[in-house]
This record gives C-alpha cells, structure tokens and sequence, in this order.
C-alpha cells in the first residue's frame, strides 16, 4: 500500500513539473504559459495583489541583460518559478524570484538572425524556431537539445520569429518574409518528435481554388504567417491572421483579392482543413497585414449571444466576427486618421476612396505603413468588459514602382514613409468588444517609435510599454495613471504578469534586457551561510 | 566647405575600396576544412612541430595553440601560412621547408586546432567511442544527447558542433582543470528541517540552484538555508585517463566529435 501511495505520489509530483495541455487551457495564473497568456489571446490575468490602489508602490525587482541583445521582441513565459525568455537563435531559463540565469542554450549554426517573439512550452520541453526555421524542442530544466526539424527553407524567403503555438499534442509554427517574397503557410509539428503533421498555404498553389485572385508571382505570394494564432478548444480550431500579399505596394502583377493575404483563416487544428477564412484587406497595397491575433470573446452582439473574434487591424478598423461560421457581422473605425475607405460594407469589404493607393509620386493615405493597429499585444478584461489596443494615428505618403518583381532581392512594389514624415501619435484605448465604441484612452506622446502591448490584470489594473520606453500602470477602468518606470531604451515586447511562493510580479523585456517588478518590501539582511568547504 | 566635405567622403571611399581590394588579394587557405588535407597537416605537424608545440599543440617549449593565450587566431590565413614558412626567429621558431601545399596543410591543421571537433578528423572509432558513452564508461548516467542520457551533466548534443576536440579531450582526461565551479556537489540543510542533496548549479550569498539526482531544479533563497555542505571538486569522475585506454578516449572523442545538434 505505501509502494502505491509512493508511486502515486512521484507521478503526481512528475505530472506536475509538466505542462500539460490542460494546464495552458487555464493559464495564465501564477504561471503563464503560452505566448498570449491564454489560448483565446485576451492576455488577461486572475493575479489581483497588485491592484490599482498599491500600483504606485510597484518596484524594480531584478533586471537580467541578455548579452548582445540589441532589440528583444518576446513575452517571457513562466512555469513553476521559472522564466524563459528567447532572443534570435537563443534560449534562456531564469529564476522568475531572482532574475538569475539557471540555463541558456544558443544555437551556432543557424543562417539567420532576425528578431524572435518568444518561446512555446508543453510537456517538459520548451520549444523555439530559430531564424532559419528549424523548430527546436529543449528540456525545461536544463535547457538540453532534444531535436531540432527544420519545417521551412530560409533560402526561398522565408525567416521564422513566433513563438511556437502548444495546442493539444502539436506544436503549431508560422512563417516571416512576406515584405521580399515567399509562400506563407501554418504547420503543426507533433510535440514529442517534431514531425509535420499538416501544413496549410495561405497562398494557394496555380491552379488551386483562390489562385484565380492572383496573377503571375502567385508563388511568391507573401501572406506570411509571422506572429502566434489563437485557439478555441470548445470548437478545435485554430484562428491565425495573415500578412500582405507581395509586391507591398503595387498590385500591377497582382489584380485581385490575393487570397488569402491580410485575413483570419479558421482551421480545424487537427487537420488544418480551412473551415473559413475572412479577408480584412482585399489585394493590399499598404503592407497592412492582418497580423494582430484574433481575440476570441463570448459577448452579446445586437442582442444576441454570439461567439466572437475580434481584431484591431492596421487597415484602421476594429472587426468582430462569429468565430463559428466565419459571418462578418461589423467593424468601427479604430483610429481618427482613416482617409483609404469611408466604412468597411454589408460584406465585410471596405467601401474604398479612389486616388488612395501609392504612386510613382507617391499619394497620402492614412493610417501610415504601420497601420491605426498592429502586433502589439491587446488584451481584454472580463472584470471591466473592456477590449485594450494599442492604436497609432499617423499617415504616410505611399510610393509604388512597377518594376519587375524580383523575390527575395529586398524589392517590395515601392514604400512608405517619405519624409518630411508625420512622426505620429500611440493611444492605449479601451473599446466595448461587442460595438468597438471608445469608452476612454490615453495618448501617450513620443518619438512614435513603440511596439509594445498590454496586460491587465483581475487588480484592475493595465500595464502598458509607452512610447518613451516607460513601463505604466493604468487603472483599468478609466485609464487613469497609476505608476511609471523609465526603462532607459524603447520597448518592442509587450508586457506579462506572473507570481512566484504567493508574490505578483509583473515582467517585460525592454530592448536588451527582462525587468520585472512587484510591491515593495523593506531588504531584509540575508546572513551568510557557512558552507563547510 | 561642403566642397571638402564631399572630397573628404570621396577620399575616405576610395580608402576603404582599396581596403577591401587589399584583404580580397590576400591568400586564403585551400586546405581549411577539407578533411584529408587537415589529416596530412597533422601527420607533418607531429613529424616537424609537435616536438616544441606539444602533441596535439596543447604547448611545451612552444606556445600552447589548442587552447592558450596565443594570438594565431586573429592571423590572417595568409599571416599564418608566412608565419610557419618563415618561423620566427625572433622567438626561437625555425622555418618550415615543404611545399607550399604542406605548409597550407599545416596551417589547416591548426585552425582545425581550435575549430569544432566535428569539423576536424579524428583518429579514434567513434563506433567504438558510441558503445563506451552509452556503456562501460557510464557518460550517459549524466550527460544527454538529443534527449536520451541523464541531465546533470552538460548536455552533449552539439559537443562536436561547439567544442574543440582538445576541450572534449580535456573534460574527459582532467575534468578539475577548467574548475568545478556549477557542477560541485552539495548538501543543503533548510531552515525548516529538509534535506537536499545535488548539484549546485549557481550560487551567490542570495539565492542558489540546485540540480537533483531526477534533475529537478530547486531555485532557494539564502534566507530559507541553514547550512549546506560543499564538495570542492567536479562530481564528473577523474580517473577516466586511467579507466580507460588511450584509444577508448580517442573513441570517446571521435564519437563526441559527431554530435552536432542538427539533424536535417
């Protein structure tokens, strides 16, 4: 009987150390273990011991700088006290109380460098994709290789910079490259052995249905799939936003929709058949990707109960879909400065201005280039019912250059951002979900160089990266300051909240470092300890 | 003065155009990563080099170039050629004869010195070595490769992919000498009455972690310790250089030397 008890306790105590899918479904808690927090993307936390009252109290805890990092782009994840973090090609275990290095893992050999978004974590591994692609799966303890699969070929233009994406046994992994000319797809590589076991374009080969919307270049099509998709489990799919279509910004090659570029694909994600896809920007000319996740929302739309996704989208309207059928069923203007079209129609497809598309002379059109929203992270506050993005209210003069199209040359159709340029201004809003009506927001004037996002928390509070590398705390129901801390350099990651032995902390990557704060508490003397050497 | 500035921007240009001509014409090694060619430079350098610079260049009347604080590294290759042609006598060095494609060889040689082990042949049977890892020399008990093996050790996966076969040599034959700092074993008494015991991994007055035999990570705080024991040495076996044999670490090596992470 104690041989049993025994053994049932070591296998508890092992299937705790593990990430298992269940545990992602109800992250974050103390620990946050997926790219967005959570499988529906609402980056919401249920920690409440930093609350809008104590705020003003918060302190720097740990600063960790990752060596020669110059631009980190990732949301740190943690599991049981420990924090992992990815810069290009990298890996590192920190202990999430301390801030201390535990493990770090590199790899030599990759071909690229380019930013990298975060790490994936299920079971005992921890996944990453390197910048040539290879998807790579360490232990969490130790930071052991395991295997690496290379699921895309870095010389036809592809680059890879999502986090990994853990949904049931599978790994879901995306692609980058859509601004030179490549061929997007999502794939799900099976967790244990990184084996494909579907793989989806979202560009369709010549001849498949939805290539009639291309023209020639069809192969270099773009719709690259460059940050981590959402998930329902009550309806096993898979949502993912696409980028542009390729050339950017002239569609001379390209007359037509340019299926499935700058959309929301919904995919079952044990098959990754399309169930539906829903297009934001037909045959782009702005390279205003889709690209922000699909926040996925139970709310009542015109009175009815619906299952919703919503999605700020760099066109410069907020959509909401029924995440079921894929039925478009409104979008709002997201951002004052919106001249390209007067209103997005019945179906879903924006009532376009003429004269709005770039130009050999080039013509202005709002938003700029990086869009009234992009892939800073939203969230979505079941305790307010308030739906937090960052917006960007800027124009940018669009130029356009028929050349022939050459892939993989650094050739994009043209440009943006002629100067004299607009330099432009962030606000974080907050949006009834369900209408996208304003209720409040908070501009944050800078230099409007910012790409970070936002958490918000059950202490009714929102963390928000400004646009002059502050970290600040809003209270959650009106937007009013709380706190800020100067982090010393611009901020492109967004923001995360975790706890450890009962204290909250909250952590985000600046350009070359993690901080991660939490309420102060007087030093206590720590005595040294005799060791006995 | 913008007219100067222009001229000066010019000059400056055509500098660096000249620069980059200059370091275009320099000769490159053909024989650097061409395996038979870095074997024909080892053979001559045991024959004419190893009696001053040590067999496998681990140094003795002369500079170590495995893996001391000699500058050869930064030499050019065409720097390095001249450098073993002409000796420097200056130092006591000799000139080399040979061809020119023995001395190229030699320079092959001991760029491969200092490159990873996988890109560099070895004389052992990494067949042999694969059976001893997995075996009679017990690695395995602590060291991983792509998943399989025990975690207390550094993972080996991208042994060959990251280190010299000099440093594999070394960690093998005298695993004290690059100090045993993250891998001492220790036992720890917590303040509330628990006992641990593993291997520190990383410790300052403040925190520490510990590593267990399952390799469970435990991330202390000072505060929470009593008192704990610190072993002084490595808890990597030091008598492997009189366990095994002179070709059964040779295996051992060739078989690390294989290990490079990536697979396809």
């Amino acid at each position: 009987m104690i041989k049993i008890v025994t053994i049932t306790l070591l296998l508890a105590a092992a299937a705790l150390a593990q990430v298992r899918p269940e545990d992602i479904l109800k992250s974050p808690n103390a620990d946050w273990l997926t790219y967005a927090g959570d499988y529906r993307g609402t980056r919401h936390s249920p920690l409440n011991q930093i609350t809008a009252a104590n705020a003003p109290s918060l302190v720097p805890k740990w600063v960790y700088h990752v060596p020669k990092a110059t631009k980190l782009e990732a949301t740190p994840l943690v599991h049981k006290g420990v924090m992992f973090v990815t810069a290009p090609n990298e890996v590192r275990a920190l202990d999430a109380r301390t801030g201390r290095l535990i493990w770090e893992w590199h790899d030599g050999r990759a071909k690229r460098s380019d930013v990298n978004r975060g790490a994936g974590l299920l079971g005992e591994n921890v996944y990453v994709a390197t910048s040539d692609c290879f998807l790579t799966a360490l232990n969490q303890k130790t930071g052991a290789l395991l295997w690496q699969r290379q699921y895309a070929d870095s010389n036809k233009g592809v680059f890879c910079s999502s986090a990994p994406f853990a949904v049931k046994d599978r790994v879901l992994v995306g692609t980058a490259g859509g601004d030179t000319g490549m061929r997007g797809f999502v794939a799900a590589m099976n967790a244990n052995t990184g084996n494909e076991m579907w793989r989806f374009y979202t560009v369709p080969a010549k001849g498949e249905k939805g290539s009639e919307t291309w023209g020639e270049y069809v192969e270099w099509g773009g719709a690259a799939t460059w940050l981590s998709g959402t998930y329902d489990p009550d309806l096993n799919t898979l949502y993912w936003t696409t980028g542009n279509p390729w050339p950017d910004f002239y569609d001379g090659d390209r007359k037509g929709d340019n299926l499935y570029s700058c959309s929301v694909i919904a995919l079952d994600v044990d098959t990754g058949k399309l169930k539906w896809y829903f297009q934001f920007t037909p045959g782009d000319t702005h390279d205003w990707d889709g690209q922000s996740w699909p926040v996925l929302l139970d709310r009542e739309v015109n009175g009815k109960a619906r299952k919703i996704l919503v999605h700020p989208n760099r066109n410069g309207f907020y959509y909401v879909i029924d995440r079921v059928t894929g039925e478009f069923l409104h979008a709002t203007k997201l951002n004052d400065l919106v001249d390209w079209a007067t209103g997005i129609d019945a179906r879903g497809r924006p009532i376009k201005v003429r004269g709005k598309d770039p130009s050999p002379a080039g013509t202005k059109a709002c938003p700029g280039v990086r869009g009234g929203a992009n892939w800073m992270a939203p969230t979505f506050s079941p305790q307010t019912g308030l739906f937090y993005v960052i917006t960007f209210e800027q124009c940018d003069i669009y130029t356009s250059s028929a050349k022939k199209p050459e892939p993989m040359a650094g050739f994009s159709g043209g440009g943006a951002g002629v100067k004299p340029r607009d330099a432009g201004t962030f606000y974080l809003r907050a949006l009834d979900p369900a209408t996208g009506k304003r209720i409040w927001q908070y501009p944050m004037p800078g230099p409007g160089i910012a790409w970070s996002g936002t958490v918000s928390t059950a202490g009714g509070v929102v963390f928000v990266g400004d646009d002059d590398g502050h970290l600040i705390a809003l209270e959650a129901k009106t937007g009013k300051h709380l706190w800020h801390f100067q982090m010393g350099e611009h901020l492109f990651a967004s923001p995360m909240t975790y706890a450890v032995d009962g204290k909250q902390f909250v952590a985000i990557a600046s350009a070359t470092a993690v901080f991660s704060f939490g309420l102060f508490e007087p030093a206590q003397s720590v005595p040294l300890v005799n060791t006995n050497e | 003065m913008r007219t100067l500035i222009v001229w000066t921007i010019a000059g400056a240009a055509l500098l660096m155009a000249q620069h980059v001509q200059d370091e275009d014409k320099k000769k490159r090694n053909p024989a650097i990563g061409n395996l038979a060619a870095i074997a024909a430079g080892e053979k001559a350098f045991n024959a004419g080099c190893a009696g001053c610079h040590g067999t496998g260049g681990t140094g003795g009347r002369g500079p170590n170039l495995a893996n001391g604080r000699v500058m050869w590294h930064t030499l050019s290759d065409e720097a390095t050629f001249n450098r073993i042609k002409e000796g420097v006598p200056s130092g006591g060095m000799p000139p080399t004869p040979g061809s020119d494609e023995k001395i190229w060889q030699l320079a092959a040689y001991v760029v491969a010195l200092r490159a990873p082990a996988s890109e560099s042949p070895q004389s052992g049977d990494p067949v042999l070595g694969k059976t001893l890892f997995w075996g009679k020399a017990g690695c395995n008990e602590c060291h991983s490769i792509l998943g399989k093996g025990g975690k207390i050790g550094p993972d080996l996966s991208d042994a060959g992919g990251s280190r010299s076969a000099t440093v594999i040599r070394l960690a093998i034959e005298d695993p004290g000498s690059n100090g045993s700092k993250g891998f001492e074993k220790a036992h720890i008494v917590l303040k509330d009455g628990r006992t641990l015991d593993g291997v520190l991994k990383n410790r300052n007055n403040f925190s520490l972690q510990l590593q267990d035999a399952k390799g469970d990570l435990h991330l202390l705080l000072m505060t929470s310790v009593k008192e704990m024991t610190v072993a002084r040495n490595s808890v990597m076996p030091a008598n492997y250089k009189s366990r095994l044999t002179a070709a059964e670490i040779d295996a051992l090596v060739a078989y690390l030397a294989q290990q490079t992470g990536r697979k396809s």
